[in-house]
C-alpha cells in the first residue's frame, strides 16, 4: 500500500474496524488540545471535527502541516472532505472509491447511491453550471458569488 | 425554562448540545424486549439479520438505530447525534419518521445535535443548552445570534454572505429554491 499523506476518509457507516490498517497512526477520537498533537508523527482523527468551525479545522491542519505531521480524518460529514486533497470513500468496511477529492466528488451518482450527499459548495456549483451560470466548481462563497455577480 | 418545560411543548424540538448516549442494551439484539421486533427493526432501516448480533459490537450508525428502536414506543422520544453517526440518506429517512411519529402518533420528539442542518424542515423551535441550562432559543434558522453557539450550516452561511455583500436573495434552507432564486436574479 502506498504511503498515505493527508487524507479524508468518509464512510457511510463509520466504524473503527477500518482503522486497523493504519496501525502506526495515533488515534484521536475525543476533544483534544492542538499543542498535544505535536508529540505524534501520524494522526488519525475519528469523527472529532463535527462541532468545530471551518476556520478552526483549517487552523488545526495548518498547524499539523507546519510541523510535518501526517493526518487522516475519518468522518461522516461530507463538508470535511474539502479540507484535504485526497479522499477515500468507504461503503461499510470496503473502499468504494479513492482519489483526489474533486475527482472522487465527480462520482455524484455513486456517492448518492450509498447515501452520501455532495458538499454544499460543490453541489451548488454543479447545479449552477448546469444552468450555464458558471463554468466550474467553486469551493468558497467569495469566488462563487464573484463568478455569479460579475 | 428547563428541559421539563421543553418536553411539555408540542411539535418536534431541536436542542443544540452535546449528547452522551450510554448504551442501555449491549447483549444480543433479539434479547431486547420489544413486541414485534422484526417490524421495529425495519422501521429503523435494519433487518432480521441483526437479531443474533451483539449491540456492543455494532457500528455507531447501527447502535443509533437500535437505540431509537428501543424508544419508538415511548411517549417522549429523546434522541441525539444524528449528524455524527448517520449519512444524509438515513437522516432524511429519520426526519420523515419523526414527523410521522409526531403528526400521526402524537409523540413528542426531542432531537439533540450540534448540526443545525439536522433540524431543517423538522423542528418548530431550537434551544441551545449547556450543562442543562438554556443559553438561547429561537424559531428562526436565519437568526444570526444562533450561530454564536454553533457552526452555521453552509447554505445559511452562503445566504448571509450574499446579504452582507448587498445581494437580495431568498431565505431558504432548500438548495433547489436557492438555485431557482439565483437563476432569477443573475440570468
Amino acid at each position: 500500500m502506498k504511503e498515505i499523506t493527508n487524507v479524508t476518509i468518509i464512510s457511510t457507516n463509520i466504524n473503527k474496524n477500518i482503522l486497523q490498517i493504519y496501525k502506526d497512526y495515533q488515534l484521536i477520537d475525543q476533544s483534544f488540545k492542538i499543542e498535544d498533537l505535536l508529540q505524534y508523527k501520524k494522526i488519525i482523527f475519528f469523527n472529532v471535527f463535527n462541532e468545530l468551525s471551518e476556520d478552526k479545522i483549517r487552523e488545526i491542519y495548518s498547524y499539523l502541516d507546519s510541523h510535518n505531521i501526517l493526518y487522516i480524518n475519518v468522518t461522516n460529514n461530507i463538508e470535511e472532505v474539502l479540507f484535504t486533497d485526497y479522499l477515500i470513500v468507504y461503503d461499510k468496511e470496503k473502499i468504494l472509491i479513492e482519489g483526489t477529492t474533486l475527482e472522487v466528488l465527480k462520482n455524484e451518482k455513486l456517492l448518492k447511491r450509498i447515501g452520501l450527499s455532495l458538499p454544499f459548495m460543490v453541489e451548488l456549483s454543479l447545479y449552477l453550471k448546469d444552468y450555464n451560470l458558471i463554468d466550474k466548481i467553486y469551493l468558497n462563497n467569495e469566488s462563487l458569488v464573484g463568478a455569479l455577480w460579475k | 425554562m428547563e428541559i421539563k418545560e421543553i418536553i411539555k411543548q408540542n411539535g418536534i424540538i431541536g436542542i443544540i448540545s452535546n449528547y452522551e448516549n450510554t448504551l442501555k442494551y449491549t447483549n444480543l439484539v433479539k434479547d431486547i424486549n420489544i413486541k414485534d421486533i422484526s417490524k421495529a427493526l425495519k422501521m429503523v432501516l435494519l433487518d432480521d439479520s441483526y437479531l443474533d448480533k451483539k449491540v456492543s459490537e455494532l457500528t455507531l450508525n447501527e447502535q443509533f438505530k437500535i437505540d431509537l428502536m428501543t424508544k419508538l414506543n415511548k411517549e417522549v422520544i429523546i434522541i441525539g447525534n444524528l449528524s455524527k453517526v448517520l449519512n444524509s440518506k438515513d437522516i432524511d429517512y429519520f426526519k420523515k419518521l419523526f414527523l410521522k411519529l409526531n403528526n400521526e402518533y402524537h409523540k413528542k420528539v426531542i432531537i439533540i445535535d450540534n448540526d443545525v442542518k439536522v433540524f431543517f424542515s423538522l423542528v418548530k423551535r431550537i434551544y441551545v443548552m449547556k450543562n442543562k441550562n438554556i443559553l438561547y432559543e429561537t424559531d428562526n434558522f436565519f437568526d444570526r445570534n444562533l450561530y454564536k453557539y454553533t457552526v452555521c450550516p453552509k447554505i445559511i452561511d452562503f445566504i448571509f454572505y450574499l446579504e452582507d455583500h448587498g445581494h437580495e436573495i431568498i431565505k431558504t434552507t432548500d438548495i433547489y429554491e436557492l438555485i431557482k432564486d439565483i437563476y432569477r436574479r443573475v440570468s
